[in-house]
């Protein structure tokens, strides 16, 4: 396995705290730590294009930083309207 | 040498968001986990971006990658802003610390 790979299950053990305040948080925090996780994502997704050495797939992590973006001001939308 | 290099950028970064999140998980309210936000969406890309341009060189993966990174490096910051000002507008009504209404009465005559 290589140091990639490696790097991408640590990143993705990152997750693991982030997703406890998405689940236990209110509101406020659950937005923040989304906003962790789906960093922690699009690096994870380049992380396993390169360790799979797979260039078609490091067209993932652009898409889902551009997304990502999207669907987070899309939460503090709703966030600052009282959802 | 290469290899080390790689390891040392995969290693830091890998770190950087361990430690990041674990802070997101021990701090009390949004506006002090935001503050781990920040390392783990500029710090961490950056350094794994590091490492691969080191393995990969000038390439379209490299490019791919630092254009992504690139994204979040301007994304975040706007992101980081709209969470807190979001946050601020549910807690308080407002994200002034004073309401232009009772800045008037604070102020006295003019």
């Amino acid at each position: 396995m290589s140091a990639f790979l490696v790097t991408a299950i640590a990143l993705l053990v990152a997750v693991v705290p982030c997703a406890i305040v998405v689940a236990r948080g209110d509101v406020p925090d659950a937005v923040v730590a989304f906003g962790a996780i789906a960093s922690n994502i699009v690096m994870v997704l380049a992380l396993i294009a390169e360790g799979f050495n797979r260039s078609g797939e490091f067209e993932l992590p652009l898409l889902s930083a551009v997304l990502i973006y999207g669907s987070g001001l899309v939460f503090v939308r709703f966030m600052e309207r009282g959802l | 040498m290469r290899a080390v290099a790689v390891d040392v950028f995969l290693g830091l970064g890998a770190a950087v968001a361990l430690v990041s999140s674990v802070g997101i998980l021990v701090m009390r309210d949004a506006y002090q986990r935001l503050h781990y936000v920040t390392p783990i969406s500029l710090l961490t890309p950056v350094l794994i971006g590091i490492a691969i341009l080191i393995q990969s060189g000038w390439s379209s993966r490299s490019a791919q990658t630092w254009l992504a990174i690139g994204f979040m490096a301007i994304a975040s910051p706007f992101l980081s802003h709209a969470t807190i000002r979001a946050a601020r507008v549910r807690e308080s009504g407002d994200w002034r610390l004073t309401k232009p209404d009772q800045a008037d009465r604070t102020e006295g005559p003019k």
